[in-house]
């Protein structure tokens, strides 16, 4: 029993003898390691990351001029903006009042408190919104001349035409101007159909001129001019016109009367010109048309 | 003889094979399982009505159940310049200061209830062929919900899972994958797309065509789309079908007028009530009071409101220093010749109305100011003044409707509806009016605040795979 005790305490010492020559080397270790500060620490997985984008003022005034900038930057503490005109800021999100129209670089340099930083630019136009303007579209053909189309080819009627309605006939006497003009037999069974591309919401004016037979009398050449546009005469709807004027003039047979029709576009980015002619011989030249 | 038998041979062969499939796990004949329910259209109709009841959500006081839209008031018209708690408290707080947290639970339920909203809608659309000749119009109405869902989602969360089918538990890559918001907005238009074509108007508390048309214009003007939203107002406006009211009051307390477009029903002192109403009000619901006025929307209310202004806000009787909306009261205001609801306010029954001709006629103005500074368009001025005239207010005075105008109008004209943030969202002035708004209530706003946090809760149950919107 004495025996075995003794063996004990002989462990015990031995354990406690082990246990510091290990506690002493864990000091050594320890202590060489201190040399280095960075042990121990682990690599920032998530450096920062600059981003912003930039929204133009909208206004009456000069709003125009100043930009909001908003801040998509991650892992980032502190900001320095560079508005590229000489300001700059410090401010998470900023606005800038530029002094005009330019191009300039934009710069924001993210940091965090490791002083790890991250930059990103962007360049910004700035422009003075104009008032828009309305689109001017061209009429091909407006005045029914042969080879008049932009690449000087045409019979004067190639950009009237519409499936399933007759195609205008042209004539040189009389004219209004040039030496052609349409001409809508007294059948009333042509049509003349022109798709525009046009300004929403915008005020036009369609200048024609028309001139119809004195005999048979009761009959109209009609300008209509309608919202988008079909590849079938049979899907017109003329209810839908936006407007339209029926010329009835038939005090002479031999000179035109002018025709300012206005229409205002409202929703829509197309609009086309129907003229038809019913029950007398009608003439129709020199088609133009003008933004209010 | 002989090749009778393998005649019989064969035959049973193909009556053993033709066995196994329904024989080995037949179809539970006593039991109703999601798999065997729907044969009939009625059946179909239930589970289209069972979308708008999630919509609706739950009537309770427990944030575990889905109480959908009766919270929405806090993600939308809190996080605005038009309302705040009354004492500051808790996580309801979190909205006004801008503070929010992943780990906020009202966020977190209204994000779970409009997901199952979607899965709702899905179900309906996975059992069309029982539906019979009604299969188009319960498609379409169905896709109308989901859009209506989905557009709340992408608006106030961003990128989000887009779950277009019934998903079993373990489709994790579906659940929680953020897509693109682009790609959300393309599945938006195409259910609304669908929803046109195939709806009526019928009914506003069922979806409906001038319903889907309205929601859709409103995608178009988030997109930039001005032409297309212009055409759609115009064809409403020119359907005739919907007229505003005579007395602004009526749009709120004559439930089902013809100015409401489509609205969630609730019933009074029923399980099918509302009570966000109460939490509205001073020691009538749980809260110490939600949704109360700003001074900044009261300003704008008492400046630009004309006739609205007092049925918008009203002062607190118990608390004279607080203002609180006088939209949907439930318990009535003798004063203001309003009656009750329910007799319980807690249990109310005003209807939420989502969508209102107002709201159309100011985004038609919207869309022919095309993200300009101003427009002198004949069209807008009539649509302008319409609202302007029923307010009890004079035309637009010099025939320029300016952007701030137009903001102003639909500010006090929609005010405390849940609008007004995502409208400064898609008007592009979000920051600028809510950041000077902060300064002046001492809170920090900076844009990433626009968008809510992904429940943190949903990026426990991803793994880790889901992103959280920058900011937090």
């Amino acid at each position: 029993m004495k025996q075995m005790m003794n063996f004990r305490i002989n462990e015990t010492i031995k354990l406690n003898l082990i246990l510091a020559a290990c506690v002493s080397i864990g000091l050594l270790t320890s202590c060489e390691e201190e040399v280095y500060p960075e042990t121990g620490s682990i690599v920032d997985k998530t450096p920062p990351s600059a981003a912003f984008s930039a929204t133009q003022g909208v206004g009456l005034n000069d709003e125009w001029m100043t930009y909001t900038f908003s801040n998509q930057s991650s892992s980032a503490t502190d900001f320095a903006w560079d508005f590229g005109d000489g300001n700059s800021s410090t401010d998470f999100e900023p606005s800038n009042e530029y002094s005009g129209e330019g191009t300039f670089d934009v710069k924001l340099t993210a940091t965090d408190k490791l002083g790890v930083s991250s930059t990103y630019s962007e360049q910004i136009v700035i422009v003075e919104p104009e008032a828009p303007e309305a689109i001017i579209p061209p009429i091909y053909e407006a005045s029914f001349e042969d080879n008049s189309l932009p690449d000087g080819t045409g019979d004067g009627r190639d950009s009237w035409r519409l499936s399933g309605a007759g195609v205008i006939q042209i004539t040189s006497s009389p004219v209004y101007e040039g030496s052609q003009a349409a001409k809508f037999p007294s059948a009333g069974d042509r049509a003349a159909y022109q798709v525009l591309e046009v300004t929403p919401n915008s005020d036009y004016t369609l200048t024609y001129y028309y001139t119809m037979k004195t005999s048979p009398t009761g009959g109209n050449v009609t300008v209509w001019i309608l919202p988008g546009e079909v590849s079938e005469f049979s899907q017109i709807d003329t209810d839908q016109a936006i407007a339209s004027f029926a010329g009835t003039d038939q005090s002479s047979s031999n000179d035109y009367a002018k025709v300012d029709l206005p229409f205002s576009t409202g929703a829509n980015d197309k609009v086309a010109i129907l003229v038809t002619n019913e029950l007398v011989e009608s003439r129709v030249d020199s088609m133009s048309i003008t933004a209010d | 003889m002989r090749y009778l038998k393998y005649t019989l041979f064969f035959a049973l062969i193909a009556l053993i094979s033709s066995c196994e499939e329904g024989y080995l796990e037949p179809a539970p004949t006593s039991v109703i399982s999601s798999a065997n329910y729907y044969t009939t259209p009625d059946q179909v109709e239930s589970a289209v009505i069972n979308i708008y009841d999630g919509i609706q959500g739950v009537w309770d006081f427990n944030m575990d159940e889905n109480r959908a839209l009766q919270l929405e008031f806090y993600l939308t018209e809190m996080r605005s310049d038009n309302t705040r708690t009354k004492s500051s408290e808790g996580e309801a707080a979190q909205f006004e200061s801008y503070s929010v947290e992943a780990t906020n639970g009202i966020v977190a339920n209204y994000y779970q209830s409009y997901y199952n909203v979607v899965y709702r809608v899905n179900v309906v659309l996975e059992n069309l062929d029982a539906a019979g000749s009604m299969a188009a119009k319960y498609e379409a109405e169905a896709k109308f919900l989901r859009a209506y869902a989905y557009f709340n989602l992408v608006r106030l969360f961003g990128d989000i899972p887009l779950v277009d089918s019934v998903i079993s538990p373990e489709d994790k890559a579906t659940a929680y994958t953020r897509v693109a918001s682009a790609e959300i907005y393309n599945l938006i238009i195409s259910d609304l797309t669908t929803a046109i074509s195939g709806l009526d108007n019928s009914s506003s508390y069922r979806a409906s065509k001038t319903a889907a048309q309205t929601l859709l214009a409103k995608v178009h003007l988030n997109k930039g789309e001005y032409l297309e939203a212009q055409q759609l107002c115009e064809s409403i406006v020119e359907s005739g079908n919907y007229a505003l009211e005579a007395n602004f009051k009526d749009v709120f307390y004559s439930e089902g007028n013809d100015e409401v477009i489509f609205a969630i029903g609730y019933i009074g002192d029923s399980n099918e009530a509302q009570n966000f109403s109460a939490e509205w009000l001073n020691a009538v619901g749980r809260t110490s009071g939600v949704n109360y006025v700003t001074n900044d929307a009261k300003a704008a209310l008492d400046a630009m409101g004309g006739d609205r202004t007092m049925y918008s806000y009203r002062n607190d009787v118990s608390q004279v220093t607080q203002n609180q909306v006088a939209k949907y009261i439930p318990n009535g205001d003798s004063t203001l010749g309003i009656s009750s609801t329910s007799s319980d306010p807690q249990r109310a029954g005003n209807d939420w109305i989502v969508l209102r001709y107002a709201d159309v006629l100011l985004l038609h103005v919207e869309s022919i100011l095309a993200g300009g500074a101003s427009t002198t368009s004949a069209a807008a001025l009539s649509s302008f003044n319409l609202i302007r005239n029923r307010a009890g207010l004079a035309n637009d005075a010099d025939g320029t409707i300016t952007k701030q105008e137009l903001m102003d109008e639909r500010r006090v004209e929609l005010a405390f509806e849940n609008h007004r943030l995502f409208d400064l969202m898609r008007m592009g002035e979000a920051q600028n009016v809510l950041s000077a708004f902060a300064i002046s209530v001492g809170v920090g706003f900076t844009s990433s605040d626009l968008l809510l946090p992904i429940p943190q809760r949903e990026i426990n149950l991803s793994g880790g795979d889901m992103s959280q919107n920058p900011g937090y």
